[in-house]
């Protein structure tokens, strides 16, 4: 029996606008999406009273069709058509949208601006890195169709318990564009590809993105006043586009291919057992304030979309011209929506969270007891596997280290955890009580809520500061190369720069700040709570001292993979670390309250004598113990022994007596940077073991 | 710039022979060769791709479709594909639906 086909009757168009035939739409979903024969296009304003869709011929300036959506064709304060016809491949699309110009009351529209969808899952205008834009183009970011029609095979996301992530922040143009990296197309998504097995083998199993969502390297782009050279909006923490990703660090950008490259990266970093966190910028837009431009939110519902003081100015709550107001029920649902499209369109496994707290303020910039939106996010059936990461600052003042509403689900980037890090590495005194709660999860900041100690996101550092090595060759920033006369970037660096400011040929310091260096990857390594590396700090990158590159694309910000040689002790160090970490669960408890071993209690501190630390002020040296019953089959006890002294003079360490049956190994000791690893030796005989001055070791128990 | 489709069944396999662009205009034409062949029942399709100047996402995705609609295990081959075009296909993760070689020889 032959088939009988009847094709739907919502596939025909029903009106004719402007030459092309069209049909209403439907609302849902926001943006453009694929219809029977057509492309449905749905774009929100509750201000606006009148919607015009503007079709262009890709890279045109003129459009070839502008669309005034009729009035039935608006549903609540939703304009929405179906356009049959079209050539998706060849299309950009805008909307003008009328309304009252009354900044004062909010309302900034402006019919004679075509404006980005929001919801563009495609942009392009930006494909090419560095290529200097026509600012004269009249709708210089371009809304294009994508295909979502990935061939995931059967890959999904990995969903690593975060107690037993090692993460490991990144920038994508900055890790391969230097020549040292090797790669073929220098500064991409594929480069990134192309380092992902060095990524695997240095053993890291989470690699969170720096803002990929489409960001305009020329916003406040300008040229240094002295040097003449190019500054960009490198770090790229301005959203032009929420939905869609960054064109200029595809390879294949300028075949509009960037959904697909990224795709494959993600793809790809999964088959290597590596998670995909993104850094996600919902603080604020690259529209600036009064005087910035008018690109998408601006014109489609200004009221809605940013705070505004009660005479209609912009709050700076990001330190960046506006604030998004996540607060109001649209804007919350617009972020909603991105997370879950970035979560099951692109299998992205967590999300790092820029200043956070401002997700938290009500639409007057107060902070909120309960804010909705981290509660939506905390409980959405479709992010419940992804990683919710909190930057848990504002610009505004609001720091909520230890108090963010978390809802059970958001872990935190630890500032607490940095700062008395670098304090005790450095050799500051009152030190040691702190760095007793940070190695151990901070129950200080975490207990009371309920959290546990995955909840904190450890590092020493990450992209705003100092790198590693900078952080042990510098006091002071030098940001001269930022064009901002060394003002900007933190003053609060905590760092030491052993003996000689920048770089130096005295073997005395360069010993030490190896050493330094190695300390603080054992003590971020063998802390509980989910350790964070920055890009390059397993070999010394250094940005000479700049601690606030985000306005520098060259060798200062790029990674110098010739280190990789000159540093091998310490990449050799990190990379045993990390296997160290992976191998013993006593390093990952993730509970506050865990019963222990058969041997020892979770987590003891000790001081030259077992059992007794020195708590005063002066101290600078502290022992941790954790241990852990291993499960079964094996069923025997994991332990291990970290003995940190920060004093400038060696000490002798008693450790805690084993039972009959168990002896002490040691593993790794900084005090010989050559040689910090250890593996197969024989069992240590003494009753203690002799910790150099600015000195970690690190040992294990085994049976014997 | 137009585009030739030349499609011959061969011995084991079925040729298409490309020449010229496939691109927004042109891919149409492409999906409509492949879409006239009996695709379920297809064991190998080879694509000389040697004249091609230009494959676009639209060009990528109508091989793709094809191969969806061949058999699991048949396979779709493209000869002598250019290295841009090549590198695209690389980067865009369709390696798993196509096979690259450089001449008949090596398919």
């Amino acid at each position: 029996m032959a088939e009988i086909l009847i094709e739907r009757i919502d596939a025909l168009p029903t009106d004719e606008i402007a030459g092309l035939k069209v049909r209403p739409g439907k609302p849902l979903p926001f943006g453009v999406s694929h219809a029977p024969n057509g492309l449905n296009f749905s774009i929100y304003t509750s201000a606006g009273i009148a919607c015009t869709l503007v079709l262009y011929r890709r890279g045109d300036d003129e459009p070839f069709a502008e669309l005034p959506f009729p009035a039935h064709y608006r549903i609540g304060d939703v304009f929405c058509m179906v356009v049959f016809g079209l050539d998706c491949e060849d299309l950009e699309y805008g909307f003008r949208i009328d309304g009252p110009h009354d900044p004062g009351a909010g309302h900034r529209f402006d019919p004679s601006k075509v404006l980005m969808d929001p919801y563009a899952r495609l942009i392009a205008g930006r494909d090419v890195w560095g290529e200097v834009p026509n600012w004269e183009r009249p709708y210089p970011y371009r809304a294009r169709v994508s295909f979502d029609d990935f061939d995931w095979e059967a890959e999904r996301p990995l969903e690593i318990p975060s107690e037993d992530l090692v993460i490991y922040e990144t920038h994508v143009r900055a890790y391969t564009q230097s020549p040292s990296a090797g790669t073929k197309h220098p500064g991409t998504y594929a480069a990134l590809v192309e380092k992902i097995p060095y990524l695997k083998d240095l053993g890291i199993n989470a690699i969170e993105l720096m803002p990929i969502y489409e960001f305009d390297e020329f916003e406040n782009s300008r040229i240094h006043p002295d040097t003449g050279d190019r500054l960009y909006n490198f770090w790229g923490y301005s959203t032009v586009g929420f939905f869609a990703p960054k064109a200029a660090y595809a390879a294949t950008g300028s075949f509009g291919m960037q959904v697909d490259e990224f795709k494959q990266l993600v793809k790809s970093f999964h088959r290597a057992g590596i998670e995909v966190i993104l850094d996600v910028v919902f603080n604020h837009t690259a529209e600036g304030n009064e005087h910035g431009p008018t690109l998408s939110f601006k014109g489609l519902d200004n009221k809605t979309y940013y705070m505004l003081t009660p005479e209609g100015y912009y709050f700076n709550f990001s330190g960046t011209g506006n604030t998004l107001n996540c607060n109001n029920p649209i804007v919350r649902n617009l972020v909603l929506d991105c997370l879950r499209y970035w979560a099951s369109e692109y299998h992205i496994d967590g999300f790092r969270f820029d200043l956070a707290t401002i997700l938290g303020r009500d639409p007057w910039g107060a902070p909120m007891p309960n804010p909705p939106l981290l509660e939506s996010l905390a409980f959405d059936p479709i992010l419940s596997s992804c990683k919710l990461i909190a930057e848990a600052w504002d610009a505004g003042g609001l720091y909520q280290v230890g108090t963010f509403p978390a809802f059970g689900r958001w872990g935190e980037w630890n500032g607490k955890y940095r700062d008395c890090l670098r304090r005790y590495l450095k050799g500051d005194e009152a030190q040691v009580g702190q760095l007793a709660q940070r190695v151990q999860g901070s129950p200080d900041l975490y207990r009371p809520s309920g959290r546990s100690p995955a909840t904190s996101i450890n590092f020493i550092t990450c992209h705003d500061g100092f790198t590693l090595a900078d952080l042990v060759s510098f006091n002071d920033k030098h940001n001269e190369a930022n064009g901002e006369g060394n003002r900007d970037g933190g003053d609060d660096n905590h760092s030491w720069n052993c003996g000689a400011e920048g770089w130096t040929e005295d073997p005395g310091i360069v010993a030490l700040r190896q050493r330094q260096m190695m300390n603080a990857m054992v003590m971020l390594l063998t802390s509980r709570g989910t350790p964070m590396l920055l890009m390059g700090d397993e070999f010394g990158r250094s940005q000479h001292g700049n601690n606030n590159a985000y306005c520098i694309d060259s060798p200062i910000s790029w990674v110098d993979w010739s280190l990789l040689e000159t540093n091998a002790p310490l990449h050799r160090l990190v990379k045993a670390l990390i296997a160290f970490r992976h191998r013993h669960p006593a390093l990952r408890v993730n509970q506050f309250d865990a019963p222990g071993s058969n041997l020892f209690p979770s987590c003891s501190f000790h001081g030259t004598e077992a059992w007794s630390p020195d708590w005063s002020d002066q101290s600078r040296q502290l022992a941790w113990l954790m241990s852990t019953n291993l499960p079964q089959p094996d069923g025997g006890v994991d332990a291990i022994y970290v003995a940190t002294n920060m004093a400038h003079y060696a000490s002798w360490f008693h450790f805690p007596s084993l039972p009959h049956g168990f002896r002490w190994h040691l593993c790794f000791n900084t005090g010989d940077t050559a040689q910090p690893c250890h593996a197969g030796e024989p069992p240590l005989d003494a009753g203690g073991i002799l910790v150099g001055d600015r000195s970690v070791v690190v040992l294990k128990a085994m049976a014997c | 710039m137009n585009l030739t489709i030349e499609s011959i069944a061969q011995d084991g396999y079925h040729l298409i022979s490309l020449s010229g662009d496939v691109d927004t205009k042109t891919a149409p034409e492409l999906l409509e060769a492949l879409t006239a062949l009996e695709l379920a029942a297809l064991a190998e399709l080879r694509i000389e791709m040697a004249a091609v100047g230009f494959l676009s996402s639209a060009g990528l995705r109508a091989l793709v479709f094809a191969k969806q609609k061949m058999p699991h295990a048949s396979r779709l081959v493209l000869v002598g594909t250019s290295a841009e075009i090549a590198e695209v296909i690389e980067k865009t993760g369709l390696t798993q639906a196509v096979t690259l070689v450089s001449s008949h020889d090596e398919a």
